[in-house]
């Protein structure tokens, strides 16, 4: 019981990765209807900058700020490019869009940090935060946890509370109408992007530590990420948030579990087969068409 | 149709057979070894045209059922079950339905974003499970025995031939046949698929299941070409660069998917020669998908098209898109004889959207053999009518009977099976098929004659004229032929005139009076210009608010200050009084 | 002054031409009616006008073209396209979806002042209004961007006659502050009660052009344009 509970423990740092990237998957859908498949990609381009100007000798003060921008700019291109051709595409076509790209932005990233060349990856919040059942909680667990938290509750509040706010769910619900009252419909989605951009790449940086940190792998936690949001219905941020945590406290029990640690990654496709398969018993048709 | 699909497997055939020999004969022997990759490749690019290209379901993870099929090749080898590398490709093929069947369930019910979203899943995990059990003899290093007839790389080559034009005339077939039409209607509507009576589950699940074996197979023929295979021939990265190729050479195509697979084999090959490194080709795929994604034509739509603007200038006429003959008229065939009586009955039918009440119980009859009108003001519930006759509301109260038989209960695809065909307000054809290929779709074992005659007597075009090729006004028509052609016991035609000048909706109008005797079906029409409903209808039905407020003979319940209220507002009869 | 002109208007939809050359014009303090059956052309005008489909012709919104505009950019220019079927942001309250609509210097006192029953309505989410009231939010919210123009497409249907009359007299109040409205209707006499100009279309083209009353006046006339015998309506129209 005790070793499972350690298990748990160690889940929770990569739990607190899923959630944020998980929020961050619905907050691009919910905000520019697309489901992104190159969200972790992107925040692995910020973190591998950052990586690079710290290699360097760049002080981390200048190289994480820089890391996130350019997070931001990465995501800007690719919702450029959503916004420029694809804003009256059908939603399945926009993530086959992001799909293809997925594809592009490993092979440059593969390219340009070395494949699987091993990188020195600064400890961002080193440290261990406290004990719990007998495993070290780390900083960088803590944090993500809290940034996931953090941004759910600043996204919601700025939403909620403020005029852009207004008009980004102006913008979700009816973007024809949005557009008809004269809201600066691209420009705002593109706003969208960059947010998101910074934020994954933020994140990345904190957990690529304690990640393989090659830059594919780090892009392919979009499966895990995608996973959380279906939990959330690709709608709520609160339940995306508990579903990546769930997901990575899961993998740790299994990790614990003799048999089964080789097959964890396995996770994210069941949990995702069970939700779908539960959250769409009533449907019959694809509403679009 | 056989005919057709005769003709076009015996040139797929021919073409591939010659291009083979050409190659065996030509060609060194490395480039032999390279080229055979391009076809292996091929395979796995037709599995995918066919499931994601054709049937329009995105799938993200077709190298992880290429890798069940060579999973299951090796651990044959390993174990020297009998039957050799051919009966193993087979069964490892196979091997991969299941697989493909267990993916494909969960998109009975999934819009496409949900399907890419499970099989990317599916491919991490399959990666994760590759990695820990490795390939059968891996480790150990023991290959993959060839037949001895096919055991040189130029033998493998003339193996890897066959099966790829095997499996090329088999899709000729398949896609050509009214599966492969259903798949294209899937693709483009759902409703509009079911309302023909195409299963879409079935239309799903067998997609994914042909497309998991000739996956499977190009899986046990890369083990084959290989010998030893490892986890990374597999992994989640060549799905998605397989799945950015495809979309960006259209491999539904037979071009589209030998281009492709050159372009995945020779691409490295050609930045490999240049001193450049490889895996940029990968971002090249990536730009050509969004750049096809962006313009919605694949390259091989681009070949073609530019390659028939080409053909044509060499030809002397340029082929008008023929509308039929109508002077040489075809018999239509006899109408069809459906029981007497009432054909459609309605009673009671209430529907609600969340609060409001779209249907206020509504009941209405359409003798068999006559034409019913069915009017009414904007949001009066029309189209909801419709959509509840035909099966497409998840709940309604009331019932709805066909010749007696309630049809509550049954699903919109066994509803049209039955007899109860509908069109749609906006045209919902697969622009991917032809005038002919639509209209078989519509009416399941239609005769060629038949079709024809069918098609001259709406002043449709010709069978063999593509549907992209045709223009709007004329797709409507289209669209009603289908239904029309079919003969079931009851149509309901939503609209069919909207977007026709005046002058076509009347002569539309006069041959939609005509189809109780030409073709035996009632007609419940939904129409909005006046003149139209009085030359086709025997009997109208008013809608407004959700309520029956009129019904009977035309001119007298078009002349009722009731239904001019409805129409014009609410002060009229006052003053027409 | 504000004028809008469309000349020659014609709109595809779905490859189908719906609208095949139209002339209309509305200018400020004047309700130009649109009227016709369903399936005549009137809401795809209004989107052709208003840059939510491409249109060909041209539209000229005091003396400029802004026919080759995206509908966002004509949004800023002053034209406020209200959208059939009433098209609130369902998740925002009443006053949320005013607030987000708001011009500088608007405030929400010029909703509530037309219609006042949306005062105690305003902390409500939109998706739980009534249609009527969901109705006057569109309006108003469109009023609250100070537009020149303002288009109002179909905003009578499926609400009980008296809120549209209701409806009615506000758009006439909208007018005489000096906007101009260019209002589609399929209910006939309600709108000529209020308007200026009438237009009847039908198959996508006018059949009628003049003054409402004398349309009001001629109920026999009206009754042709709508339930056909379209023979006299085209003679009429030449």
């Amino acid at each position: 019981m005790n070793s499972l509970l350690t298990s748990a423990v160690a889940g929770l740092s990569a739990g607190g990765a899923y959630a944020i990237l998980g929020v961050c998957a619905i907050f691009t859908y919910r905000l520019v209807a697309v489901v992104n498949f190159t969200g972790a990609a992107i925040g692995a381009t910020g973190t591998f900058i950052m990586v690079a100007l710290y290699e360097s000798g760049v002080p981390l003060s200048l190289a994480v700020p820089v890391g996130i921008l350019a997070g931001a700019l990465a995501a800007l291109a690719v919702g450029l490019v959503m916004a420029t051709w694809f804003s009256g595409a059908a939603a399945s076509t926009k993530a086959a869009v992001t799909a293809a790209l997925l594809v592009g932005i490993i092979a440059v990233g593969l390219r340009l940090t070395g494949g699987q060349h091993p990188h020195n990856f600064p400890d961002l919040i080193p440290g261990s935060a406290f004990r719990l059942a007998g495993v070290e909680v780390t900083w960088a667990a803590v944090v993500t946890i809290a940034i996931s938290v953090v941004f759910t509750f600043v996204t919601e509040q700025f939403l909620a509370r403020t005029q852009t706010g207004l008009e980004l769910r102006a913008l979700s619900q009816r973007p024809m109408a949005a557009e008809l009252i004269g809201i600066r419909v691209k420009l705002l989605a593109l706003s969208v992007w960059a947010v998101m951009g910074a934020v994954t790449a933020f994140a990345l940086m904190v957990i690529a530590p304690q990640r393989a940190p090659d830059f594919m792998s780090l892009s392919l936690l979009v499966v895990p990420a995608l996973a959380a949001a279906l939990i959330g219905a690709f709608a709520s941020f609160r339940a995306a948030l508990a579903g990546g945590m769930a997901i990575g406290i899961i993998e740790g029990l299994a990790s614990g579990l003799d048999t089964f640690s080789q097959y964890r990654g396995a996770i994210p496709f069941l949990v995702i087969l069970a939700v779908l398969m539960w959250s769409q018993r009533g449907a019959r048709f694809d509403e679009a068409r | 149709m056989k005919h057709a699909s005769l003709k076009a497997a015996l040139r797929t055939a021919l073409t591939l057979g010659i291009l083979a020999v050409l190659i065996y004969a030509f060609l060194p022997k490395y480039w032999i070894f390279l080229v055979t990759a391009i076809f292996i490749t091929g395979i796995a690019l037709q599995s995918l045209g066919l499931v994601t290209g054709r049937t329009g379901m995105i799938s993200l993870c077709q190298m992880s059922f290429a890798g069940v099929g060579a999973w299951v090749t090796g651990y044959l080898n390993v174990a020297e079950a009998p039957g050799g590398l051919i009966v193993w490709i087979v069964l490892g093929g196979l091997a991969a339905v299941p697989v493909g069947v267990v993916i494909g369930l969960p998109a009975l019910r999934l819009r496409g974003i949900n399907l890419a979203i499970v099989t990317l899943g599916f491919a991490a995990a399959f990666d994760t499970v590759l990695a820990t059990i490795t390939f059968p003899g891996q480790t150990a290093f023991i290959q993959v025995v060839r037949p001895s007839w096919f055991e040189s790389d130029g033998g493998y080559f003339a193996l890897v031939m066959i099966v790829y034009v095997a499996i090329a005339v088999a899709l000729e077939f398949v896609n050509r046949s009214r599966l492969g039409a259903s798949w294209l209607a899937v693709r483009h509507s759902e409703r509009a698929a079911a309302a023909h009576g195409v299963s879409v589950p079935m239309a799903k699940l067998s997609a994914f299941a042909i497309s998991a074996f000739i996956s499977g197979v190009s899986g046990g023929l890369l083990a084959g070409y290989l010998g030893t295979l490892v986890a990374e021939n597999f992994n989640m990265m060549q799905s998605l660069a397989l799945f950015a190729v495809a979309s960006m050479v259209g491999a539904h195509f037979t071009l589209g998917a030998v281009a492709g697979g050159a372009m995945i084999t020779l691409f490295p090959e050609l930045l490999r020669r240049l001193g450049l490194p490889q895996d940029i080709g990968n971002v090249f795929f990536a730009v050509g998908a969004v750049q096809a994604m962006s313009t919605g034509e694949t390259i091989s739509e681009t070949w073609v098209r530019l390659g028939s603007k080409l053909a044509s200038r060499f030809r002397r006429k340029p082929a008008p898109v023929a509308v039929a003959d109508v002077k040489t008229a075809r018999p239509l065939g006899a109408p069809a004889v459906h029981q007497p009586g009432v054909a459609l009955e309605v009673n009671g039918l209430t529907v609600r959207y969340g609060n409001v009440l779209a249907l206020d119980k509504v009941s209405l009859k359409v003798p068999s053999r006559t034409v019913v009108g069915l009017i009414g003001p904007n949001g009066a519930g029309k189209s909801t009518t419709v959509d509840a006759i035909a099966g497409f509301l998840p709940r309604y109260e009331g019932s709805v009977s066909l010749n007696g038989r309630p049809l509550e209960g049954l699903l919109a695809t066994e509803r049209a099976r039955l007899g109860v065909r509908r069109t749609w307000q906006t045209t919902r054809i697969a622009p991917e098929l032809t005038v002919g290929d639509y209209i078989r779709l519509a009416a399941p074992g239609i005769r060629p004659s038949e079709i024809e005659a069918v098609l001259e007597w709406f002043d449709c075009p010709v069978p063999e004229a593509a549907i992209a090729s045709v223009d709007a006004g004329s797709r409507r028509l289209i669209d009603v032929a289908g239904v029309v052609a079919a003969k079931p016991p009851v149509l309901l035609l939503d609209e069919p005139a909207a977007g026709q000048s005046y002058a076509e909706a009347l002569k539309l109008g006069d041959r939609i009076a005509s189809i109780p005797e030409v073709f035996g079906s009632a007609v419940l029409l939904i129409e909005h210009d006046m003149d139209l409903v009085r030359k086709a209808c025997s009997d109208i039905t008013v809608f407004d608010f959700g309520r029956v407020i009129a019904n009977g003979a035309p001119q007298t319940v078009l002349s009722s200050p009731i239904v001019q209220k409805a129409y014009m507002g609410v002060e009229l009869e006052e003053q027409v009084a | 002054m504000t004028e809008l002109t469309i000349k020659q208007l014609v709109v595809a939809r779905g490859g189908i031409p719906v609208v095949r050359g139209i002339d209309l014009t509305v200018r400020s303090g004047e309700i130009s009616v649109v009227l016709g059956s369903n399936g005549a052309g009137k809401t795809t005008s209004l989107e052709g006008i208003s840059g939510i489909i491409p249109a060909k012709g041209s539209i000229l919104l005091d003396g400029e073209d802004i026919s080759g505009q995206a509908a966002g950019i004509r949004a800023r220019k002053g034209l406020r396209h209200v959208e059939q079927g009433r098209t609130v942001f369902p998740d925002m309250t009443t006053e949320e979806n005013l607030k987000v609509a708001l011009a500088p210097g608007a405030s929400l006192e010029e909703a509530y002042g037309l219609f006042p029953e949306l005062v105690q309505r305003r902390d409500i989410k939109s998706a739980m209004l009534s249609g009527g009231e969901q109705q006057m939010l569109v309006i108003a919210r469109a009023l609250v961007g100070r537009p020149k123009v303002i288009l109002i497409d179909e905003m009578s249907s499926g609400l009980a006659p008296v809120i549209v009359s209701r409806l009615m007299e506000a758009v006439r109040k909208l007018a005489d502050g000096g906007m101009a409205v260019l209002l589609v209707e399929q209910f006939a006499n309600l709108a000529l009660g209020v308007g200026n100009r009438a237009y009847v279309l039908r198959r996508g083209a006018v059949v009628y052009n003049g003054g409402c009353e004398a349309l009001l006046k001629d109920p026999a006339r009206l009754h042709h344009l709508y339930l056909g015998d379209v023979a006299d309506s085209v003679a009429m129209h030449a």
